[in-house]
């Protein structure tokens, strides 16, 4: 899953604000999954989920103090998802990696029987009774069931973590607080600028009041030779 | 896992390029003081915090990479991302091998042989995965790599105008990916 890109990141600029862009991206990246990965099958758009939930996450690590509390419980939040839908994803990797060895080994004891079957016209079931791995089938079969049923747990708690986390108002307080260090960078870039202003309007008064001390000190030279050449 | 170690004398608004440069230097020595041992198949932890490390640190060149030279920056992530999926292959192996070495333990005896041969399947990958994170780990091509991230982070700190807040002199000249260009992943 590719990342959203995050527009208008400065690196002139704060800390603080170009952090608060990019959370603000990766919390709607993340928000943006919750609708079709509360659907218990729909595994790799849960897969995806924790992707956006580690980004948040190294995201929240590196400039969390940015943003207060609201980080923190944020942080820790992104944690328990990625680590929640990591573990579901470890069972659908798993899932098939034990159907595809169950098949392995049937396909390998067919052959094995096949063998022992020599020129027989029929197959005695004795044979297969002795196939070399039938012993091997009722474990994987347990994993399987395990697998899924500890996967319905997990989705369980994370769909519990996520309604949780949105009751909380986790990503909604996290939000605001990087909205705020937006709207206070934009402030201090405003309050900058009319200082910007204040400075070059003091500096015209400035050279206005200089002209016109020049154009006194003029007329009051010239006054002074006319007076001269009166007397 | 180990915790991320704290980056020293952040503050809200200190320059971008500033705190880039040092979480990339505190993230770069988390990821070489990991590296030692994890060759060892029989101590999987080590394999993982060295995993986590590189994540930490692929993480922090994305989210300054604004303030890194383009083509550097390119090469630094492209390698760590070498390095952090080679460490990932052996974490996948190490972590199958424990969950089922520890259901199998769960189960009794006559249920353990078919857990057993596909673990004996996940240990051949596991050994396959270890050949090929050892270029990734040998340590000239991780010295490489550590120059490389210094690099980086002393290119991200002159552009910020070395260690003053933002706004108070940061001269905005080095930055060379345009602000606005976002983090690629």
């Amino acid at each position: 899953m590719k990342a959203r890109k995050v527009k208008k990141l400065d690196p002139a600029g704060t800390l603080a604000e170009n952090a608060a862009r990019i959370v603000l991206v990766r919390v709607g990246e993340l928000r943006a999954f919750a609708g079709d990965a509360l659907d218990p099958d729909a595994s790799a758009t849960q897969h995806a989920m924790r992707i956006a939930a580690k980004r948040l996450r190294y995201v929240l690590e590196a400039t969390g103090f940015c943003f207060g509390r609201a980080a923190t419980s944020a942080r820790r939040r992104t944690k328990d998802l990625q680590d929640l839908l990591g573990e579901i994803h470890d069972c659908d990797v798993m899932l098939p990696r034990v159907a595809e060895h169950r098949r392995a080994l049937r396909r390998a004891d067919a052959d094995a029987v096949y063998e022992r079957a020599g020129t027989d016209p029929d197959l005695d079931p004795k044979l297969a009774a002795r196939a070399p791995h039938r012993t091997s089938y009722r474990g994987l079969d347990v994993l399987e069931v395990y697998l899924r049923a500890r996967r319905k747990v997990l989705f369980d708690r994370f769909t519990e973590l996520w309604h949780d986390s949105e009751e909380r108002g986790v990503w909604r307080r996290l939000t605001a607080a990087a909205d705020g260090e937006i709207a206070r960078a934009a402030e201090m870039r405003r309050a900058a600028e009319r200082a910007e202003r204040a400075r070059l309007a003091l500096e015209e008064a400035e050279r206005v009041r200089r002209e016109a001390a020049e154009r006194e000190q003029r007329a009051a030279t010239e006054l002074a030779e006319a007076e001269a050449d009166v007397s | 896992m180990a915790k991320a170690r704290e980056i020293p004398g952040l503050s809200t608004d200190l320059a971008y390029g500033e705190v880039a440069a040092r979480v990339l230097e505190v993230r770069c020595r988390e990821l070489m003081d990991h590296s030692a041992n994890v060759l060892d198949v029989t101590h999987i932890e080590g394999v993982h915090d060295m995993r986590v490390a590189s994540r930490r640190l692929r993480a922090a060149i994305e989210v300054f990479w604004p303030c890194f030279p383009k083509k550097g920056a390119k090469a630094v992530l492209s390698e760590v991302k070498g390095l952090a999926d080679a460490l990932g292959e052996r974490r996948d192996r190490d972590v199958a091998i424990a969950m089922l070495g520890s259901f199998a333990a769960a189960m009794p005896h006559p249920d353990r042989r078919g857990i057993a041969s596909l673990i004996e399947e996940f240990e051949a990958e596991q050994l396959a995965a270890n050949d090929e994170l050892e270029g990734p780990v040998e340590p000239a091509r991780l010295e490489r790599l550590e120059a490389a991230v210094l690099e980086l982070a002393a290119a991200a700190r002159d552009a910020a105008g070395g260690s003053s807040p933002a706004g108070g002199s940061s001269n905005g000249s080095a930055p060379q990916q345009p602000a606005g260009e976002g983090e690629p992943r």
